[in-house]
């Protein structure tokens, strides 16, 4: 009783209150990170958005000026609609080809992964505060089994091999 | 009072039939599990890890000697080629006399996340041609792959020429620079080494963003139309929802596999201009110098003509055929003309060399 008393950390040194401060400070850190990768985020976020709707006004208006009235019979409005059905898949798979699209949506996949990873931060944090493995250590597992893998097909392979040679 | 106006009566007419069909649409169509995608008969006559190896029953009494092994794309699965009686190129192949065989790449998991190239091309492709080389009793087999099963084909005939007789590639991704699409656009500004640390394997949800950007209007808006202004008809309703069910089932792509892929592919090239290593290998395709038919739809809008045409230029093959199709990437597989034209022909030149 008189030990317990005196060491009140030793209650939480194996449960997930280990270490508290050292994990708080990290996930705080993690959070602090989260939100500088989301102006980033944002700004080809908008971006894109940006491109879409340009594009989108653009391919309009170039409809607008082959049809200026809306058609009034089955035919024409059939007309229209594959006019406009082509004209917009032509502008904006010129967009989606073009270096400006691909460059802003490459850095925007690259922003969101920037989120995932401060993400799998936090949760490796929380796994290892309860002795789970962390995401890095389940990838060296598979690493292992991988390996492990190619190693055992080769060696069946040479197994065949010799097999087939001594039953020549 | 009344009102003047010049809207023809059809349109109205028109829109109310089409509501109605939106409407009983799904007392119409079958829910995608009722659609059953595998139309021939096949048996799985090997397992590596997640993928298969499967042997179609024969539909004729006579079969051609050399066996033909179909490497199927790593995107959405192997029922394509086999997704309607009428348009499936699995049975007219049976038909018209081959013994065909099919890789199913199957399902990775997280834990499949280090596959890579060796492992395709060196590991399961090379263990399922050895495997039809015994059962068939022959030194050799005809090989086919398609889209990006053809890639891994050409990289696997260029290490192993001695067990390939005849290859087929279909839509081959070979060269990532001249390749027009999209796809090749998005490919080359992605930071794929991020993207696989952080994630892992590719998950199919992006690959349907890669798909939506493709001719988004026509695919997103049109092709709805058109399948409910054809509720009624059930042959149109049933060939469209095998596509549609198709379509919606793409596995995830091995994370390493994936990062080779758009960098030895797309972002550095290194295929097509003989620089590509696999497992410490050089992939030089002046090595394949078997017959090869290189087939390539003119339409194309996931992998251009441009980015398959240099294959037929690139091998050491004295005997190579080229041929272009008026239609695009499933079209060329899955189609009244790919059984009228494609078909035949690449039976043609297979029966004067099986």
């Amino acid at each position: 009783m008189h030990l317990m008393s005196s060491k009140p950390q030793a209650l939480t040194s194996i449960g997930p209150m280990r270490a508290f401060a050292t994990n708080s400070k990290k996930i705080s850190t993690e959070l602090i990170e989260i939100n500088e990768v989301l102006r980033g985020f944002n700004t080809h976020y908008t971006e894109y958005f940006k491109q879409l709707s340009e594009t989108w006004n653009v391919a309009q208006k170039k409809v607008n000026i082959k049809v200026p009235e809306i058609p009034q019979d089955v035919e024409h409005i059939e007309s229209l609609k594959r006019l406009w059905i082509d004209i917009f898949d032509n502008d904006f798979t010129e967009l989606f080809d073009s270096n400006k699209f691909g460059e802003n949506y490459g850095k925007l996949v690259s922003k969101e992964l920037e989120l995932t990873k401060h993400w799998n931060n936090i949760t490796n944090v929380i796994l290892q505060s309860v002795n789970l493995p962390s995401k890095e250590e389940i990838d060296e597992v598979y690493k292992e089994i991988h390996s492990l893998k190619k190693r055992v097909a080769k060696l069946e392979l040479e197994l065949k091999k010799k097999e087939a040679k001594y039953a020549k | 009072m009344q009102s003047e106006s010049n809207i023809d009566p059809k349109i109205i007419e028109e829109i109310l039939k089409f509501s109605k069909n939106v409407i009983e649409a799904p007392k119409l169509v079958p829910a995608p599990d009722e659609i059953n995608l595998e139309v021939t008969k096949y048996d799985i006559v090997q397992e590596i890890d997640k993928t298969r190896l499967l042997h179609y029953n024969p539909l004729t009494n006579k079969q051609h000697k050399t066996p033909l092994l179909i490497s199927y794309a790593l995107i959405n699965r192997f029922h394509i080629l086999d997704i309607h009686p009428e348009k499936s190129w699995v049975k007219n192949l049976l038909l018209q006399g081959f013994d065909v065989y099919m890789l199913d790449w199957g399902t990775p998991t997280s834990m499949d996340k280090y596959l890579d190239f060796d492992d395709y091309v060196n590991g399961y492709l090379d263990t399922y041609v050895e495997h039809i080389k015994n059962e068939s009793s022959n030194e050799k087999i005809s090989l086919q792959g398609y889209c990006t099963g053809a890639t891994i084909a050409t990289a696997y005939t260029a290490l192993h020429p001695d067990s390939v007789k005849n290859y087929i590639a279909t839509a081959p991704v070979i060269d990532g620079w001249r390749d027009t699409t999209v796809i090749s656009n998005l490919a080359k500004h992605m930071d794929v080494d991020k993207m696989v640390d952080t994630i892992g394997n590719m998950p199919p949800e992006f690959m349907y963003y890669c798909f939506s950007v493709l001719k988004p209007f026509e695919q997103g808006i049109e092709k709805y139309v058109k399948f409910f202004k054809n509720i009624e008809n059930e042959k149109f309703v049933d060939s469209f929802l095998r596509v549609e069910k198709w379509l919606g089932d793409t596995p995830p792509i091995p994370g390493e596999l994936f990062k080779q892929w758009i960098k030895y592919i797309y972002q550095e090239n290194l295929l097509v201009q003989n620089k590509m290593f696999i497992g410490n290998e050089l992939v030089d395709l002046k090595k394949i110098d078997m017959p090869i038919f290189t087939q390539v739809a003119v339409g194309d809008h996931l992998v251009s003509p441009e980015c398959s045409m240099p294959l037929h230029y690139a091998v050491g093959s004295e005997d190579k055929t080229l041929r272009m199709y008026p239609t695009g990437h499933v079209g060329m597989i899955a189609s009244s003309l790919s059984q009228r034209k494609v078909l035949p022909e690449l039976g043609q030149w297979l029966t004067e060399r099986s």
